[in-house]
């Protein structure tokens, strides 16, 4: 395990409106060996509220689910990017499916990186724990398109 | 001397008795030859009425001929007129043509974007350009026939203009036969001695009514051949009335047919979205619920293993791959679906550099395999590039797969630009060039019998727990192919190897 300095947790905030996944997530954060505090939200607009609340200290990395009730993630993703208050937040799309299409779109959009959910747990936690420590090295700069999908 | 005197007088008497008679007979001659004067000038007067009453005969004529001539000149003005209005006509049409052929190219543009069910719509439009094709020549046809009429036109107003001369010089002779005519009436009221003078300008007279009456019947002949060209002249503009009607007729059908392709093409598109809800549907919709289910179990694996008996473990084991399977599956039909729904652009594209690609995707198979693969100086090509390197990839790693136990696995690609006469395809045109690319491996092969049934959907010739598949690689082969305009075979021998010919349209 590629470990690194941590004197203070991760804060983690998790947009994504399937229970299943948000318990899978909070399990696969138990096992890793990383300090996280995590917080979820189940819709689009839920997140945004949560987000330009004041006083609101943003998180260190949002994971965004794409496909979301009333707001979905694209538009979560452009909201984000489009506000002064918001657009250095590092935002990690999140998704069942693999459209290349789709994915392009979101790298474009200012996403930071694209993980496909995995259909098994222990590739969950490789990928989180991955993602984790990339963002903790560089949580400013969108990487090179090739590198913006990570797999398991 | 008495008797010598009255002897002599007796002479005398008798002489002059004799002269006498003389002068009777001759006073008698004098009156029948006076008769016979009076006679001949009596003959000579009818015969005067006669001539004038003919003269008046002929100047009737003359002027039937002139209103003859006149409706005839009307006549021709119509006919004239008429025929300028067809050609103007036949312009509408030729533009409307035009526009109708126009408007089949970007039909045909669009149905050529649209899937292989288009196919049938193109051969339509073929069929349609054919038909706009005659149409064009059947418009050329008849502007050489207006032509021709105009010609014939200029010939009718010359022989118009000639018979209208004629009548002029008919006119004056007229009037210059009622001046000799009054001339005559009067020399004959003065019963003067002109008789040799008279018969001269009577025999005058009758040559110039025989001559009048040749001219009579030389201008009949002429209104009867003008008659005659009329009615052709109608016949023609009836013929055309027919073929502009005819022409109306076929451009309705024609419209007809567009407007039924617009419908065709616009159920397409429809048609194409549904297929694209049912795209986006199958690539989330069931993946999630796919996904979850792999999840929990590999959840319960890794959690519970202790508390599962074997035949548990084995179950959720059988489970995990039954899932895993489906969701190649789908992920497959997915990819099968989006190469017919996704936009085809043609690129000028390096095969080399698509098959480096591939083999720097494929690195740790061919590693694992020890397999070699011979790609050098492929051909340049125009076609789809994300498609083309989905079509190189599905046989590269299926000659990888099916790669045979007992030997290193080597793959061959070549590719060259050759004319179909010599590729020795049937279902190439002989005189096009061809793009022709050749993948050939050493494997298992195949018997030739399945050289069809591979390209089919789901179509696989060995268990799935033998050489993992879903039957769709080949299938979706075959589609990009056929996106390409192109034709794809498949050559094998059980266990000596695989050979896929594919044939792309070349410039």
């Amino acid at each position: 395990m590629a470990a690194i300095d941590q004197e203070i947790p991760l804060n983690i905030l998790l947009a994504d409106d399937d229970i299943d996944d948000c318990i899978f997530f909070k399990g696969v954060l138990e096992k890793i060996p990383l300090l996280t505090c995590l917080t979820a939200v189940h819709n689009g607009e839920e997140l945004m509220r949560q987000l330009t609340k004041e006083a609101y200290e943003l998180p260190h990395v949002l994971f965004l689910d794409l496909n979301m009730p009333r707001k979905n993630g694209f538009e979560c993703l452009s909201e984000i990017k489009l506000n002064p208050k918001l657009k250095h937040l590092p935002v990690v799309m999140f998704s069942t499916s693999h459209e290349q299409e789709v994915v392009s779109r979101l790298y474009r959009n200012g996403a930071q990186y694209f993980i496909r959910k995995p259909p098994v747990i222990s590739q969950f936690e490789k990928i989180i724990q991955q993602t984790l420590i990339l963002i903790g090295q560089n949580n400013l700069f969108q990487p090179a398109r090739e590198d913006f999908v990570l797999v398991a | 001397m008495d008797k010598i005197k009255s002897d002599e007088l007796i002479k005398a008497n008798k002489e002059l008795a004799f002269q006498h008679e003389e002068k009777e007979k001759r006073a008698a001659e004098l009156g029948i030859a006076n008769k016979e004067l009076a006679f001949q000038n009596i003959e000579k007067g009818k015969r005067a009425a006669e001539l004038g009453i003919a003269n008046k005969e002929l100047v009737f004529q003359n002027k039937e001929k002139e209103k003859r001539a006149e409706e005839l000149g009307l006549a021709y003005k119509e006919l004239v007129f008429q025929n300028t209005e067809k050609e103007k006509r036949a312009a509408e049409l030729s533009i409307a043509n035009k526009e109708l052929v126009f408007q089949n190219e970007e039909k045909e543009k669009r149905a050529a974007e649209l899937s292989i069910a288009n196919k049938e719509l193109v051969f339509q439009n073929g069929e349609k350009e054919k038909r706009a094709a005659e149409l064009i020549i059947a418009n050329k046809e008849l502007a050489f026939q207006n032509e021709e009429k105009e010609k014939r036109a200029a010939e009718l107003i010359i022989a118009n203009k000639e018979l209208a001369f004629q009548n002029e010089e008919k006119e004056k002779r007229a009037a210059e036969l009622i001046v000799a005519n009054k001339e005559l009436v009067f020399q004959s009221m003065q019963k003067e001695e002109r008789a040799e003078e008279k018969e001269k300008r009577a025999a005058e007279l009758i040559i110039a009514n025989k001559e009048l009456a040749f001219q009579n019947e030389e201008k009949e002949k002429r209104a009867a051949e003008l008659i005659i060209a009329n009615k052709e002249l109608a016949f023609q503009n009836e013929e055309k009335e027919k073929r502009a009607a005819e022409l109306i007729i076929a451009n309705k059908e024609l419209a007809f047919q567009n407007e039924e392709k617009e419908k065709r093409a616009a159920e397409l598109i429809i048609a194409n979205k549904e297929l694209l809800a049912f795209t986006y549907v199958s690539s989330h919709d069931l993946q999630e619920p796919l996904r979850k289910i792999q999840t929990f179990v590999s959840v319960i694996l890794e959690n519970e293993n202790e508390n599962l008996s074997e035949n548990g473990k084995y179950n959720f084991q059988r489970m995990q791959l039954a899932a895993g399977r489906m969701q190649l599956l789908i992920e497959d039909l997915l990819s099968f679906s989006r190469i017919s729904t996704t936009d085809h652009k043609f690129e000028k594209t390096d095969l080399n550099i698509i098959v480096e690609e591939i083999k720097a995707d494929l690195k740790d198979t061919i590693q694992g395999k020890n397999a070699t693969i011979d790609a050098s100086d492929l051909c340049p090509a125009n076609l789809i590039p994300f498609q083309f390197r989905q079509l190189m990839y599905n046989l590269i790693s299926n000659a990888l797969k099916f790669s045979h136990p007992g030997r290193p696995s080597r793959i061959i690609i070549v590719s060259e630009i050759e004319k179909g006469n010599k590729l020795n395809n049937e279902k190439l045109s002989p005189e096009k060039n061809y793009c022709h690319i050749v993948v050939k491996d050493n494997g298992i092969g195949f018997e030739p019998e399945f050289s069809e049934r591979i390209f089919e959907v789901f179509q696989k010739l060995h268990g799935k727990e033998i050489y993992a598949g879903t039957g769709i690689g080949l299938a979706i082969v075959k589609k990009i192919v056929e996106n390409h305009n192109g034709t794809v075979t498949a050559t094998g021998e059980l266990n000596k190897g695989a050979t896929f010919d594919i044939y792309l349209p070349a410039a």
